[in-house]
């Protein structure tokens, strides 16, 4: 049976995808202009690939979109569904799939923790399947969501990255995603229990965001987000935040383990320093197209490619930071414990651009405004 | 001589190392955070307020109110750029030397020293097999006879790791250098030399000379353009410091029509202008419609939607004396204008400030707060003779506070503080006229006083009390109250009554008040059938509300209320110019820059040697790379085992 479903993952997938774009263009092409259909062109290259080369993610995304329509064909084209259906309310409507991921994450915390203590490895096994479980519903949590901010009117309908809520699913998912990645490719569930607390404190945010602020509601575009450009720039940009995120968390292992705690439990030294960077420089790379990508679209919506704006300043700020990282590791050969140390203070300065400059500083992109 | 030729070379050597580098960036982080905390190209008055004499001069002699355009800033960059420059000149020669070249003079006893350094012994060497492998592992290779008829082969792959160093600090070098063709150093030397001059008060255009004007062939500007609709014109204000110049243009702007649209829940969906651009020279004329994210470019000038605000509406208003039975007085104004206004005798100035059509404010929608347009506000200054002024907030249409219609003007005496609003009742119809009747009739003294007899009958039919001494003491409250509102009736009490019984006493006061108003609404509906402005079942608040606004009045500086009648709404369009001639050299750069990463990180740098010695059937094999990473150890082992495979 699963001979025949990664069969089809190989080929299936890309299949799909291609033909709902296909269809996608053909019955919406006056709603996008030419960027957008490039930019969906672009993204089913992407995720074909992406799930032909990770069958696990070509699961994960076929499970996605297999429930999303479900969630859109239960809907039927009437946002009052979420409140009135069983299915909607409690599992597929885009606020109770966010609940769920928000319920998850925490609890594969925990297992993940329980299961360093533990020969047997259902517990890693079962907080790794977990974790799968959650990003899926924060995966569906956006799709749906999307689709639910055209029911509200076409004109407000929008993809679900342009304000902090919707950004911190979006980084849960990418983190976990990419987390999930290298555990497959590393071999070891043991960064689990560290990766997940730095997922779960987004999770806290995210839910005391909800609860006090009342986040979660849809708003419209402001006219300066109205572009092609935030489907490019924003994900790209939080591909690096996940990776800082990750890079920090494997870097508080690698602390513990040189101080000899958690020794037994824990990967050797040489795979948590490999580790942390070679999640540095994929976060680096993407963080660079992103604040590339950032100023070609400010020249287009603020009429210069940099302003000098709080947000902009500190992402060169970042940027400086993790730059001379890499070189302190790959022209002078740094290692160990410094840049450890470096990239867990790295987090900080990542947080405060992301979080701290919307919280202290206004500025441009005060969209992002708690 | 010879010496400062020394002091010389080990300056630049000193500039081209990677620590002072290192420094410069971080100096440039430390500026660039000074640049995030504090607010940049605010108006000096404010950090006058916020910093105080002492460190207002020493924060504008370093600069910091424009930190990246500061002098030392710029200094830093150069700096920069000198010294990244002189980095990839000492190594791009040795990096491109390298990558021609094969290392091949190599002895076995160097080779050994590597960490991937085996000996190995064979039975059959195929040289042809040895190197399908080398290539099909991507491998680019050389051989070398040595003496005795001994082999050598040396191979390497992933070269243009190297060259990724050369794209990434050549990308750092080109994205600066096209950041500085768009900073404003020509600029800074002109000022410095004396050439130009900031403007600092609003002077006519045409009083502004050559020495505050930048030509046309200014090859690099963010520059403003406020037009409001109708308008046409032909330069744009560039600000620079506390002042601003004046930038001349290749062409002139009109903007048409501006227009704001909205979302079905009232929030702005999009801003637009019809701009006519005409060419100065060839008088060919553009029309096109700019919005954000939809620039217009030309002559190499690209025209931003950027702000909007009012373009002058005209206003039509009428003054309501809030204290009197008068009828209202016309107003004619527009907004950026001033009118005379006569209250008590005295003069004052209403400066009109700002008009907005649209008001987006969260309201309560049942339970939950919603956001919602109230409509339209204006707001205007009211100056007396001795130039202190009381600003004012006033909406046209009444919004709902607390499930009741109210009409609401807000007033403050300073900027810093918050608009504190009167709430005027709106009558059963959503209007004003309800509250500006009733206001006529408690100031009218006949109607007050057939009122109080009436509720002198109602409430002491049976009691045996002095009726004139009851009917003096009740219209002692009522005058002081339209006198001054509750807080005079507070005066009264604090004055004649003792402290034990103020608060009972208090009560009844405010009590006989509200029956009063209501008995003279009473005898209003009934000589006036036809009017439906009172509505005065039980759950109608209307006449206390009336007495709340009435008593506020007085805290409204002069209690003169600006009704706004009708209105002519016309926008004002900001734009921006800007020409960016480093733009293009800034993406080249940053293309580069990706490239140049993607080649450091994810290409690695291998060598490989291998020694074939024919009398002792033995070989040497080793292999390196410039940056051990764990994936290295796999591949070294890899190829050894594969070359193994083939020897045996």
């Amino acid at each position: 049976m699963n001979k025949y479903i990664d069969k089809f993952l190989l080929h299936g997938l890309a299949l799909t995808l291609s033909l709902l774009s296909v269809f996608a263009i053909f019955k919406f092409h006056d709603y996008m202009d030419n960027y957008e259909i490039g930019i969906l062109v672009g993204a089913t290259i992407l995720f074909s690939w992406l799930g032909k080369t990770w069958l696990n993610f070509g699961r994960f995304f076929i499970a996605s979109l297999i429930l999303s329509f479900i969630s859109i064909y239960i809907y039927q084209g009437n946002l009052m569904q979420a409140e009135n259906n069983f299915f909607l309310k409690y599992f597929l409507s885009s606020q109770s799939a966010i609940m769920w991921m928000s319920a998850l994450f925490p609890l594969s915390l925990i297992i993940y923790w329980i299961s360093l203590f533990s020969k047997q490895t259902f517990y890693e096994n079962l907080a790794s399947a977990l974790v799968w479980i959650a990003a899926l519903m924060g995966l569906l949590g956006l799709l749906v969501r999307w689709f639910e901010s055209y029911l509200i009117s076409i004109d407000i309908g929008h993809i679900p990255i342009s304000n902090l809520y919707e950004v911190f699913v979006l980084f849960c998912l990418i983190t976990s995603l990419m987390y999930l990645y290298y555990e497959q490719k590393m071999n070891t569930k043991k960064m689990g229990p560290f990766v997940l607390i730095i997922i779960s404190a987004a999770v806290a945010f995210l839910l005391w965001y909800t609860f006090n602020k009342g986040a979660d509601e849809i708003q419209p575009l402001v006219p300066a987000l109205q572009s092609y450009w935030m489907k490019i720039h924003v994900p790209a940009n939080f591909i690096g935040y996940g990776a800082f995120a990750i890079a920090a968390m494997i870097s508080v292992a690698y602390l513990l383990v040189d101080n000899g705690i958690l020794k037994k439990q824990l990967p050797n030294l040489t795979v948590l320093d490999d580790m942390t960077y070679k999640v540095v420089s994929i976060g680096f790379i993407f963080f660079t197209i992103a604040t590339i990508l950032g100023a070609v679209w400010a020249a287009e919506a603020w009429g210069g490619y940099w302003s000098w704006d709080p947000k902009e300043t500190w992402a060169l700020i970042v940027w400086l930071n993790y730059a001379a990282w890499l070189h302190l590791r790959l022209i002078k050969g740094l290692r160990g414990t410094m840049l450890a140390w470096w990239a867990i203070i790295g987090l900080v300065i990542t947080t405060f651009a992301f979080l701290g400059v919307n919280l202290f500083l206004s500025g441009l992109h005060s969209y992002g405004e708690l | 001589m010879a010496k400062s030729t020394k002091n010389f070379k080990s300056f630049i050597h000193l500039l081209s190392t990677m620590r002072f580098a290192i420094t410069m960036f971080s100096f440039v982080a430390i500026a660039s955070i000074i640049g995030t905390v504090l607010k940049q190209n605010e108006p000096y008055e404010s950090y006058l307020i916020k910093l105080g004499q002492f460190w207002f001069e020493i924060f504008e002699i370093l600069g910091l109110y424009n930190v990246y355009q500061a002098f030392w800033f710029l200094l830093i960059l150069i700096f920069l750029i000198i010294s990244t420059s002189l980095c990839v000149y000492r190594n791009t020669p040795k990096i491109i030397s390298d990558y021609r070249k094969f290392q091949d003079k190599v002895q076995e006893k160097s080779l050994l020293s590597f960490k991937h350094s085996y000996k190995l012994t064979y039975k059959n060497f195929d040289n042809s097999r040895l190197e399908e492998i080398l290539l099909k592992n991507k491998f680019r290779f050389k051989k070398k006879i040595l003496r005795n008829g001994d082999e050598l082969y040396s191979a390497k792959r992933g070269e243009f790791q190297k060259l990724g160093y050369i794209f990434t600090h050549l990308a750092i070098i080109v994205i600066s250098i096209g950041g500085l063709f768009d900073g404003n150093l020509v600029f800074k030397v002109q000022e410095s030399l004396g050439l130009k001059n900031i403007i600092i008060d609003d002077i006519p255009l045409k009083e502004i000379d050559s020495s505050s004007r930048l030509s046309e062939s200014n090859f690099s500007y963010r520059a403003q353009m406020l037009l409001a609709e109708g308008e046409k014109q032909e330069v744009a204000v560039l600000r620079a410091k506390e002042g601003y110049l004046i930038q001349e243009l290749p062409f002139s702007i009109a903007l048409k029509d501006f227009r704001i649209k909205h979302y079905s829940t009232g929030q702005p969906k999009s801003f637009e202008s019809d701009l006519l651009v005409e060419d100065k020279k060839t008088g060919k004329v553009i029309a096109e419609t700019i919005s954000v994210n939809k620039p217009l470019t030309v002559n190499g000038i690209t025209i931003y939607q950027s702000d909007f605000q009012d373009g002058g509406s005209k206003l039509g208003l009428r003054v309501w004396d809030l204290h009197s039975n008068q009828s209202f007085v016309p107003m004619a104004s527009e907004i950026f204008k001033t009118n005379k206004l006569v209250y008590d005798d005295q003069n004052f100035n209403v400066e009109f400030n700002d008009f907005r059509k649209f008001n987006i404010l969260e309201i309560e929608d049942g339970k939950k707060k919603k956001l919602k347009n109230v409509g339209p506000n204006f707001i205007y200054k009211i100056r007396n003779e001795s130039g202190q002024a009381v600003e004012y907030q006033t909406y046209q249409f009444p919004m709902i506070v607390g499930g009741t219609s109210f009409f609401m003007s807000g007033m403050r005496s300073t900027p810093q503080d918050e608009f504190r609003y009167i709430k005027i009742p709106a009558d059963a119809n959503r209007e004003l006229t309800g509250f500006l009747k009733f206001r006529s009739l408690i100031t009218s003294p006949k109607q007050v006083s057939e009122s109080i007899d009436k509720v002198i009958k109602e409430t002491s039919s049976n009691k045996a009390i002095d009726i004139n001494l009851f009917k003096t003491s009740i219209s002692k409250v009522i005058n002081s109250f339209l006198e001054g509102g509750y807080s005079q009736i507070a005066n009264l009490i604090d004055q004649d009554i003792t402290v034990s019984k103020q608060e009972e006493i208090a009560n009844s006061y405010i009590k006989i008040i509200f029956l009063v108003s209501k008995e003279i609404i009473k005898n209003y509906k009934v000589e006036n059938k036809d009017d439906d402005s009172f509505i005065l079942d039980d759950s109608s608040s209307f006449i206390q509300d009336s007495l709340n606004a009435y008593s506020d009045s007085f805290f409204y500086g002069i209690p003169m209320f600006f009704e706004l009648k009708d209105y002519q709404h016309i926008q004002a369009s900001g734009l921006q110019l800007t020409k960016s001639p480093g733009q293009v050299w800034v993406y080249i750069g940053s293309i580069m820059l990706v490239l140049g990463i993607f080649c450091m990180i994810y290409i690695q740098d291998v060598r490989l040697w291998i020694i074939k010695y024919k009398k002792t059937k033995k070989i040497v094999f080793a292999m390196t790379t410039n940056r051990q990473h764990y994936d290295f150890d796999k591949f070294a082992l890899e190829t050894r085992d594969k070359i193994k495979s083939i020897i045996n």
